[in-house]
């Protein structure tokens, strides 16, 4: 059954909607760009449901990872796909600077990785001999030719990321279902309890850091290559962390699915309807929507659905067993 | 370069003062209601936009707007609170990703109003040069640090000697404990926002007065005043006021020593100083935090 479904949705995202989309060039472009969302709302819910920390600087992450790749090509020559391997790792190494933050609780961590954020936008716009400054960087290589099919193409880029995301997807869940999983989920209802136990948490919070740091900057490297263009404003804006922080609300962060159909529907929403009515500022329907998801459903929607399938489900059954009963 | 120094020194000491007001409306709100206000930072730019719109629209001088200002920021800061205080499960998570939301909200009415050109003061009058010795400042950065010191001593008077200051105070250090006293928590912390709202609202008009503003400049303010929060240890009135004025004074110094750019980096790195070395704050008590 859960194989089956499995199976269903690997047709769908590599079968059905590359073949029925690939001639739409504007929808291809926003299915990639809300997929790259997807991945970075799945990094944050990772940290926010297995390490139980909100985060409001995963842009910040984003940004590390896109720069470090791209300049990794440009100024060494390192092939694209490892470039952003070295992005994502880089990313990770920045968060160790964000690790004295882990000792504070809940609202303090939050804020100071807020600030964070802050910083690193600085210091790519303040080192210009390495990262350009506001200039930004131009002609960031594309992503590279494999088998003979450009996957630069928005089809190829479609494909990889679709890939970054199921195989991101599939590293949590294993996280999830893992010992470690285990002990990230009791230490939600009381660290000290956890900790008494014998389990190191500081420790496995900080390594979901670095994960959730990882995911996020292998992402930003992916779309420094896809659109060949970086600047400080555009690398480290506030939308790479609210746009995720919306999606995985919206989904519902503690599940697996929640972050990514989120993200899929708040960016096409936003970008195919709300911007044409709204030009500048259509982002207001998000915070409202954050705002009205906090206060009515906070587990989000995917529960929510979950929830009211289960019940129509459960009434389908008991229907059937009456009449075989008869 | 000694005389840029002392100049500096001055000018940090002066931009301090509102930026107390700021961080002490912030400190208030998680005092009570132990919820950070994401969106407290947009609440002081709002005042600052009526401000604005009173000098742009109807040509009086923006000290008038203050009763606009008021108005705008503490309506914002109740509906912020009632929006809070409706939060079923997990409030110290849920809060922050709320006002978060509210945040962006009043970012993006704020652009669509008044769309994201810089705005500053036209007035002649505030912007006029005053100088003591070696130190020279606009009329309006002396008049606003005059007017913040006020509302500080007031708001220490109203914290330390009001039924309403002590029942905040209880209500922050023990709330069920303040409850059996016969104080009811849900009041006091709407007077919180308030006041909060309060602050905010002169904060903002100041900084209409005092500099530039725009709409992207709501989170940073948060920041800002989360810094200096922790800089002081939550709690501390005083402390808050040292901090603010640390944080303007380094400030100043980087602009002056280094480049205008580094000048937001500065509170940051003061920021990781004092979470490496010193966590409880440089004023808190020893008691662990959060």
């Amino acid at each position: 059954m859960k194989l089956q479904r499995l199976i269903m949705v690997l047709i769908l995202l590599y079968g059905v909607v590359p073949f029925v989309l690939n001639g739409n060039n504007y929808v291809m472009s926003i299915l990639v760009a809300s997929l790259t969302i997807a991945g970075i709302a799945l990094a944050w819910a990772l940290l926010g449901n297995l390490g139980g920390m909100v985060s409001f600087g995963h842009a910040a992450f984003f940004g590390v990872g896109s720069y470090i790749s791209a300049l990794m090509t440009m100024k060494l020559g390192v092939p694209v796909p490892l470039a952003m391997l070295l992005g994502g790792i880089g990313a990770a190494v920045a968060s160790i600077a964000v690790l004295p933050a882990l000792r504070l609780s809940g609202p303090y961590f939050a804020l100071a990785i807020l600030a964070y954020a802050h910083i690193f936008k600085i210091l790519a716009t303040e080192f210009a001999s390495i990262t350009g400054g506001s200039g930004g960087l131009l002609g960031i290589p594309a992503l590279p030719t494999l088998f003979g099919y450009n996957l630069g193409s928005k089809l190829g880029a479609y494909l990889i990321i679709t890939t970054i995301v199921l195989v991101f997807a599939f590293i949590y869940s294993r996280i999830r279902n893992s010992y470690y999983g285990f002990a990230l989920r009791a230490m939600h209802d009381s660290e000290d309890a956890t900790r008494v136990v014998g389990v190191h948490s500081t420790l496995l919070k900080a390594l979901m850091l670095f994960l959730s740091a990882f995911m996020t900057g292998i992402i930003g490297a992916f779309n420094a290559h896809y659109i060949n263009f970086l600047e400080p404003d555009y690398a480290f804006q506030s939308g790479w962390t609210m746009l995720p922080v919306v999606a995985a609300i919206f989904g519902g962060y503690r599940t697996l699915t929640g972050p990514l159909v989120g993200a899929v529907v708040v960016y096409s929403v936003d970008q195919l309807i709300l911007k044409s009515i709204i030009p500048s500022g259509h982002q207001i329907v998000l915070g409202a929507l954050l705002g009205v998801m906090i206060l009515f459903s906070p587990d989000g929607l995917m529960p929510l659905l979950g929830k009211k399938l289960g019940r129509r489900r459960a009434e389908t059954v008991r229907t059937p067993q009456t009449e075989t009963i008869c | 370069m000694f005389d840029l120094i002392l100049q500096s020194l001055y000018s940090g000491l002066l931009s301090g003062g509102s930026y107390a007001l700021i961080a002490l409306g912030l400190a208030l709100v998680f005092g009570t209601m132990k919820v950070i206000n994401l969106a407290h930072g947009e609440m002081v730019l709002l005042a600052a936009y009526m401000a604005y719109v009173m000098e742009s629209r109807f040509a009086v001088s923006p000290l008038l707007a203050m009763p606009l200002a008021l108005v705008a920021a503490c309506l914002v800061a109740v509906a912020v609170y009632f929006l809070v205080s409706r939060i079923g499960k997990n409030r110290e998570l849920n809060s922050l990703i709320l006002t978060f939301g509210i945040g962006i909200i009043l970012t993006n009415a704020i652009l669509i109003t008044w769309s994201a050109d810089i705005h500053s003061t036209s007035s002649t009058g505030l912007q006029e040069p005053v100088t003591f010795g070696p130190f020279s400042s606009m009329l309006s950065e002396l008049t606003f640090f005059g007017v913040s010191m006020v509302v500080v001593a007031a708001l220490w008077w109203w914290l330390s000697r009001s039924w309403y200051g002590r029942a905040v105070r209880a209500v922050s250090s023990n709330r069920d404990a303040a409850k059996l006293m016969g104080i009811n928590p849900h009041r006091t912390e709407v007077v919180s926002f308030i006041v909060a709202g309060i602050l905010a609202s002169v904060a903002g008009v100041a900084l209409y007065c005092t500099g530039v503003i725009q709409p992207a400049l709501g989170s940073s303010l948060t920041t800002k005043a989360f810094i200096i929060t922790v800089l002081a240890g939550i709690g501390s009135v005083p402390g808050v006021l040292v901090g603010s004025v640390l944080i303007g004074i380094a400030e100043s110094l980087t602009v002056t020593l280094f480049s205008s750019a580094l000048q937001e980096l500065t509170g940051m790195v003061l920021f990781l100083l004092v979470l490496f070395v010193l966590p409880n704050g440089l004023f808190g008590s020893t008691r662990r935090r959060g």
